[in-house]
């Protein structure tokens, strides 16, 4: 180690009480940035999922304009043929045909509007997270025919329980009308009430008989392998799709456009504080490094005389920030790691949050998930704004002039 | 008396000895604090806007619902008009208004598509003092009175169901024997509203031409009543629950809507959280400045205990100097803030992430809230922490001993 | 190490034949509140290489301006200063700098040590930026160390060296680069009378064994003793110069 890293070392040591109180400031800013980007990136990731394996899957297929609105003639033909296809595909992990119908859905006392879905029992478990939230009864079984499973709230407001019988009321795809019985076979608990308050599944078979949709469905819901996979997969669908015009390949951001945005929106406001955090350490190390420019004011004077430049000097103070703030982000990353560590597997709990979080269905309890990026991200910023902070302390030492400088206390 | 004088004196010019030290001090705590209130405007402003959607939603802060209609939202829950004492004590400040209706889910159908709704008979005039109509009617004309039998509905639901002004739908329901109960109605009046979910999900019909369709005589299922500020819950909330009789049911809106609660409460909560979180950035920084205003003036400091100088008032000397700092930086910090988000109350425009806010139930126009107890709440905490962070290198600075502070040279 | 001290001192001699010193009409005014104060008064001087001379005279004689300006310290207002062959005023800072870090050696009145580093390191630090390498500059800063008396004593810190200890280590870290000529202000004004003759005579020997330069700013009479040529000044003028024979010489 050359004698200039080694001075810059000792210098740090002279306020030993200073420098651990920048060093700390670092640390404290570092640790909360790796807690709360882990927790930020661990929550979204986990919002993805849970709406995604909830209601849209990773991508779907429909007709291209069922997605604005949703109407019952906008169908895809030979919707379970399609599905198989899509299921036999590299990089496909599951696929499933639904179609989606608007009933009067009436029990002994009670009445409601409901949206209906026709499934494929035997697949939609590998696109959807309801098959197995089944809290009572059992989901439906494969090849069955006028079997219903329903949410929670839905039964509790038509006063059905498993056994019970719900009569149907719509109109087919050829404008007839429909109706039809089913016996509720299971009821499906998610927690989310907007989910359990509309959840109503029929075996996809069956729908198609009742609505006179022939072997027509609306989407083929699929999952990827993996979510990275989702637009590749996409692409592929679309050329081979390519000439049938009236249906198109839609990815989860252009199903629930609302996720990315409520991601999008609470990144800026967490960012905000971020950039508040970040700012305030800069302005702490400034702080010291100009007190310790200041204070060596005639330190500095000898050294200009005995003919260094000034460049060499402001180099020392780069290097004893270099080293202060390498100290502040190792330690940083190394208590952050340690505590988002512990919270990642003990799970971290805000009280009141429980209603928010449901709206953006995500569990009671948050779960921070480390990975590289989590850890490094913030530390990497605060360490490179500490850096910056020393510029002006250090461009202070090329307006010193040696004979005043050595007369200064 | 004097004394104190002199020491506030000595304590001011002190603190701008090191001018550099004190401007880069200053702006951190400025920025801090500009910080703190800033954010917790945006939030505010947010929460407001979170609550207000729901509120028109609902609306009114305080509903009167019989005691299973909550549970079970038929028209078999039903309430008689408000008659009596309860009557009274509606109309008794400072409710400002209130309104009884039927509130019931329904289908509705066109000759193309049917869908899910949520049906609203209404008496428009008391609707009107409530605050809870739509926010503007782009065709037609809204409902002229209780018993109007045409029907407004949201923009985005005449989109789906393809249907216009002018054109006529029907409306089915259940009557309390569990009887279908249906009606045709015409279409006068096509409104829209901050939402597209509300857009889709209620349809306005006179309360009269509903009670007769529902076959429920004068009954309705839901009275709303309101005192124009929502954060003002107070006594007449539970003199209502007093009044309103054994079968209803009396809730404020947090209990009605949870998530909008809860999502005041950790508001509240999170604004303190992520003040204090700032002020421990601030902390550091600002220890340190006490630190080295202490370590530069070990000699003064020796030389005012060798004078005879009780230590309480070095101690008072140190911390004034800290005050003085912290009050500027509070005063550029309020002063930044209220010069940042005064401009931009009349509201930013976010519609660029606006499907994303509507999950948070928020439009896509955001209004930040200054509000004073906030400014407050930043003083206090800024203040208060401040001083506690100052003691100890006061304290510190009082345990020199005379001597050897007075033999250090610098 | 006899035979090493002689080839080292062989080529020192080689390397930097002679520096001489001319200046004219050095003028240098400075602003105290509303006082102008005249700092040097059309000053000219003529150094040879090789000389050991002292600048005398009361607090604000001027000398210390006169010897910044001669190191490139600080620039006078007007008048030429020429080093060798090379007019110094008109350089720019950067090339005064490279000046001082290379052919002049300072020594100040407060000895101006780094307090973190040792005395060894001390000097070492100053030769790292002249580029020395490394393993060159262990040796020279040792031999230094052992040349101004302090062999043993290298890795000490500066707090715990007495001042004369302390000055000794300013004087190895001046002469580490071989310069050729040492400027010093007040280097006795903080010792006591046995560390201050420990002192000259080290500057003695240097300026006889090696030609060094010496121009010593002070008013210790005791300096004022060693010296060959005594410049007097006052208000910023030289009042006298003289030759004289050195009276208390080296033991």
């Amino acid at each position: 180690m050359s004698v200039t890293w080694r001075l810059a070392w000792r210098n740090l040591w002279r306020h030993s009480r200073r420098t651990w109180l920048t060093v700390g400031a670092m640390i404290f800013c570092n640790v909360l940035l790796v807690f709360l980007i882990s927790l930020q990136l661990g929550s979204y990731k986990m919002m993805i999922d849970n709406t995604l394996n909830a209601f849209t899957g990773h991508a779907q297929i429909q007709h291209v304009a069922y997605l604005e609105e949703q109407k019952m003639r906008q169908s895809v033909p030979d919707v379970a043929a399609l599905a198989a296809s899509v299921r036999a595909r590299d990089g496909v992990a599951a696929a499933s045909a639904r179609a989606v119908a608007f009933a009067l859905a009436s029990s002994d006392e009670r009445s409601f509007g409901i949206q209906i879905s026709g499934v494929e029992p035997d697949f939609e478990p590998g696109v959807s997270s309801f098959p197995g939230l089944v809290s009572e009864g059992r989901y439906l079984s494969a090849g069955a025919q006028d079997e219903i499973v329903i949410g929670s709230i839905l039964a509790e407001n038509l006063k059905v329980g498993v056994g019970d019988e719900l009569t149907f009321l719509g109109s087919g795809l050829d404008g007839s009308f429909a109706a039809a019985v089913a016996t509720v076979v299971g009821i499906v608990t998610t927690g989310f009430d907007e989910a359990d308050r509309g959840v109503a599944q029929v075996p996809l078979s069956w729908f198609q008989q009742v609505f006179a949709m022939g072997d027509h469905g609306h989407v083929v819901v699929m999952r990827a392998q993996h979510i990275d996979a989702v637009p590749v997969l996409v692409e592929q669908l679309r050329v081979s799709l390519a000439s049938q015009s009236t249906r198109t390949v839609r990815d989860w951001d252009a199903l629930q456009p609302g996720l990315r945005q409520a991601i999008a929106s609470d990144m800026a406001s967490a960012w905000f504080m971020y950039a508040v955090l970040i700012v305030l350490v800069a302005f702490s190390v400034l702080n010291t490094q100009l007190m310790s420019v200041l204070e060596r004011t005639r330190e500095f004077g000898v050294m200009l005389a005995l003919g260094m430049h000034p460049g060499k000097l402001a180099r020392l103070v780069g290097i004893e920030t270099l080293m202060m703030s390498l100290l502040g982000l190792l330690l940083g990353i190394l208590v952050g790691a340690a505590l988002t560590g512990y919270l990642s597997v003990v799970g971290f709990y805000y009280p009141g949050m429980e209603e928010m979080a449901a709206r953006f269905n995500l569990p009671d309890r948050m779960y921070p998930e480390i990975s590289v990026l989590s850890l490094l991200w913030g530390p990497l910023i605060v360490f490179v704004f500490a850096l910056l902070a020393a510029v002006y302390p250090a461009l202070r030492l090329y307006r010193l002039l040696p004979v005043a400088a050595m007369r200064a206390v | 008396m004097s004394a104190t004088n002199t020491l506030l004196t000595l304590a001011w010019r002190n603190l701008w000895r090191n001018y550099r030290r004190t401007l880069i001090m200053l702006a951190a705590v400025s920025v801090g604090v500009w910080a703190m209130i800033f954010m917790t405007a945006m939030m505010r402003g947010m929460t407001d806007q979170v609550i207000l959607n729901s509120l028109n939603l609902l609306p009114g802060e305080v509903q009167i619902h019989h005691v299973d209609y909550r549970r079970d939202p038929s028209v078999a829950n039903r309430l008689p008009m408000p008659t009596g004492a309860l009557l009274t004590a509606l109309s008794a400040p400072p409710i400002e208004a209130w309104a009884a209706r039927v509130r019931v889910p329904a289908v509705v159908a066109s000759e193309r598509d049917s869908r899910g709704v949520v049906l609203l008979g209404i008496d428009p005039a008391t609707e009107a003092e409530l605050g809870s109509l739509p926010e503007s009617i782009v065709e037609g004309r809204f409902l002229a009175d209780s018993n109007d039998r045409g029907v407004v509905i949201g923009a985005s639901l005449a989109r789906r169901l393809e249907t216009d002004l002018g054109k006529r739908i029907v409306l089915m329901s259940q009557d309390p024997a569990n009887n279908v109960a249906d009606r045709g109605a015409r279409i006068v009046g096509i409104y829209t509203a901050r939402l597209q979910g509300s857009e889709d999900q209620f349809i306005y019909a006179g309360r009269a031409a509903m009670q007769e369709m529902l076959n429920i005589g004068e009954s309705v299922t839901e009275i709303a009543a309101t005192s124009h500020d929502y954060r003002l819950l107070g006594a007449w909330y539970t003199q209502l629950v007093g009044v309103a009789g054994p079968d209803a049911e009396v809730l404020p809106w947090p209990a009605l809507d949870a998530f909008t609660g809860s999502m005041l409460q950790v508001q509240d909560g999170f604004a303190l959280v992520f003040m204090v979180v700032v002020f421990l950035a601030l902390s550091f920084g600002l220890v340190n400045t006490m630190v080295m205003a202490v370590f530069e003036r070990v000699r003064e400091i020796g030389l005012m205990q060798a004078l005879g100088m009780r230590p309480g008032l070095i101690v008072l000397q140190l911390l004034a100097e800290s005050i003085y700092l912290l009050l500027i930086g509070l005063l550029l910090g309020n002063a930044l803030a209220w010069l940042t988000i005064k401009p931009l109350e009349s509201g930013i425009d976010i519609s660029s992430v606006a499907q994303g806010m509507e999950m948070m139930a928020v439009g896509s126009t955001l209004y930040p809230a200054l509000a004073i107890q906030d400014m407050l709440l930043s003083t206090v905490v800024v203040l208060s922490l401040g001083l506690l962070a100052s003691l100890l290198p006061a304290w510190r600075a009082t345990r020199l001993d005379p001597i050897t502070a007075l033999a250090n040279h610098r | 190490m006899e035979m090493d001290v002689e080839i080292v001192c062989l080529e020192i001699r080689d390397e930097y034949c002679m520096s001489a010193i001319r200046c004219s009409d050095l003028c240098k005014t400075f602003r105290q509140g509303e006082q102008v104060i005249t700092g040097l008064d059309t000053v000219s001087l003529s150094i040879d290489a090789g000389e050991f001379l002292c600048l005398s005279g009361p607090s604000g004689s001027g000398k210390t301006t006169l010897l910044n300006a001669l190191g490139g310290l600080d620039t006078p207002d007007s008048g030429e200063i020429w080093i060798d062959s090379k007019r110094v005023d008109q350089l720019s800072k950067g090339d005064l700098a490279d000046m001082r870090l290379r052919s002049i050696g300072f020594v100040f009145q407060s000895y101006n040590l780094v307090p973190v580093l040792s005395a060894q390191e001390n000097i070492e630090f100053v030769m790292e930026v002249q580029g020395v390498p490394a393993t060159q500059r262990r040796l020279r800063s040792t031999e230094v160390l052992a040349e101004v008396g302090l062999a043993g004593l290298e890795s000490r810190l500066p707090a715990e060296l007495s001042g004369g200890q302390q000055q000794r280590v300013a004087v190895a870290r001046a002469i580490a680069s071989k310069p050729t000529l040492v400027l010093a202000d007040e280097p006795t004004a903080n010792l006591d009378t046995h560390s201050a003759g420990q002192l000259m005579d080290l500057f003695v020997t240097l300026n006889r064994e090696r030609g060094v330069t010496f121009v010593i700013a002070t008013h210790d009479v005791r300096v004022m003793g060693y010296c060959r040529r005594l410049i007097k000044m006052r208000d910023g003028k030289i009042v006298s110069d003289e030759q004289q024979e050195p009276h208390a010489m080296a033991q």
